[in-house]
């Protein structure tokens, strides 16, 4: 029997002024696969993210590890799915990087001992040495503040990690890095991004999204190499695939 | 972009940057409230004051330029409170020296604490002293996003800058910036909310935690001790019993 570590059945969702942003989203994900989320800009992918944790309650039933959202204790739902959102500003709020970092363990009520180590591990990970740690965040470039913002969700340690666009706007070395670090972390993901050469490289399973609706549901390279699929969602077949589209 | 506003030099290494914040907060604090005490017509308290503020200010390493600067930046506004001296009658001008001379020495400290004192450090302080959480908290958020805020208006005036051809007007201008303003506003709102809902995901619940505090040395305590003796010497030379 699989083990799921995220359930979505029949999601809704629409914004206050009324446009629809889901519509009967049915997704499941097991312990350890690594889905990505693809789709035009509108077509609710971050939306989705958003229900993961409970920050947005739509219609439906969301199951993390077997406990729905709606009757969970929220503290270890949020403990359990890490989100990094797109724009790093939204994440950081701590007056330095140290503290944004050891924001969430001292919410989770890790003892200030464990603390200091978490932190430093979880800068080690995303490449940034230990000066980083008195730094502030406005002193630091948009690659440093993005792999900050990774390094205050990834001390968490949370099972499943769903991602907001890690790679835009990022230099083509710090991109490598995090899909090396990504590739490399022991976790359920759910990527939500563009940028189809770096699904192909880490997500085996793509859903394709498009005005709130799943529209494919597949293996990546079946998806992403057939050219149709792509140009009516408005997609487009990666580079790296163009000579085995279908 | 790179901002620095209210602690440039905080990250020096001087005595009184080595200092702890709770220590600078009450010394410096002390010693504006004993400024501020200086009789009218006490140039010697004045002089001394001056004196020490001075000596504070070459320990700190902070460019003298930048502390008096700032002093001298900030100082009209305290112009608006002497518009009463011609009414004082012949005290009037002797009223209005005393009083931006002690507004000066106010504003020196003040720029010698923020200086030597790194802003997460100057709350932190704070908030041991017993400053409300919330106070502290509201200030750190505005610390920080003020920087976020001055990028978007940067780029906002670029994008401006980059579409004005020839000249529009006075009108024009105006209605250009307070367009501005209303979207940095809206801009601000979305901005919190996203904030508010980073800040769940990473599991707050409504109480801000806290990291561990600075501990004091001797060179606080000297500090305090210095600070003490000069207010006390002070006060027994503007006392009542002497004069």
């Amino acid at each position: 029997m699989t083990d799921y570590a995220v359930r979505i059945t029949r999601l809704n969702y629409s914004y206050p002024d009324g446009t629809r942003a889901l519509e009967n989203i049915d997704c499941d994900v097991a312990a350890g696969e690594r889905v990505a989320l693809v789709g035009p800009s509108g077509a609710g992918k971050s939306t989705l993210l958003l229900h993961l944790n409970g920050i947005l309650r739509g219609p439906g039933t969301i199951r993390i590890m077997g406990t729905t959202i709606a009757e969970g204790d929220l503290r270890v739902i949020r403990k359990q799915v890490g989100i990094v959102f797109q724009d790093p500003n939204d994440q950081l709020f701590c007056p330095t990087v140290f503290e944004d970092v050891a924001f969430g363990p001292l919410n989770l009520g890790i003892p200030p001992g464990e603390i200091g180590r978490r932190v430093e591990k979880a800068l080690i990970d995303v490449r940034l040495d230990h000066s980083y740690a008195s730094r502030s965040a406005h002193h630091l470039s948009h690659g440093e503040r993005k792999r900050v913002a990774m390094a205050s969700v990834l001390v968490m340690e949370p099972a499943i990690l769903a991602l907001d666009e890690p790679s835009s706007n990022l230099d083509p070395g710090t991109r490598r890095h995090l899909i090396e670090l990504i590739a490399a972390l022991p976790v359920t993901l759910i990527l939500g991004t563009h940028d189809l050469e770096m699904v192909l490289e880490l997500c085996p399973r793509t859903v394709v999204m498009d005005r709130g609706k799943i529209e494919a549901d597949g293996e990546t390279s079946r998806l992403l190499a057939d050219s149709s699929l792509m140009a009516k969602h408005n997609l487009e077949v990666p580079l790296s695939l163009r000579g085995r589209r279908s | 972009m790179k901002h620095s506003f209210i602690d440039r030099y905080a990250n020096l290494d001087s005595p009184l940057h080595l200092l702890d914040a709770r220590t600078k907060i009450v010394g410096f604090t002390a010693l504006i409230a004993a400024a501020l005490s200086i009789p009218t017509g006490s140039a010697g308290g004045f002089f001394s004051f001056f004196f020490l503020t001075a000596i504070l200010a070459g320990i700190s390493q902070v460019p003298l330029q930048y502390v008096v600067g700032r002093t001298l930046l900030i100082l009209p506004f305290v112009l608006l409170a002497g518009l009463a001296a011609p009414w004082r009658g012949e005290e009037g001008w002797s009223w209005l020296i005393a009083l931006l001379m002690r507004a000066a020495l106010c504003l020196l400290m003040l720029v010698l604490l923020t200086n030597t004192t790194r802003f997460v450090e100057l709350l932190r302080g704070l908030r041991k002293l017993g400053c409300p959480k919330i106070l502290v908290v509201n200030l750190s958020f505005l610390y920080r996003y003020l920087f976020v805020l001055s990028d978007e208006v940067m780029r906002m005036r670029q994008a401006r800058d980059s579409r004005r051809v020839g000249r529009a007007g006075v009108f024009a201008e105006v209605k250009t910036t307070g367009a501005m303003l209303g979207t940095l506003l809206i801009r601000s709102f979305e901005r919190a909310d996203h904030m508010y809902q980073a800040m769940l995901s990473r599991g707050f619940a409504g109480e801000f935690p806290v990291t561990a505090p600075r501990r004091f040395s001797w060179l606080d305590l000297g500090f305090v001790c210095v600070v003490a003796l000069f207010i006390t010497a002070a006060l027994y030379y503007w006392s009542p019993a002497r004069a």
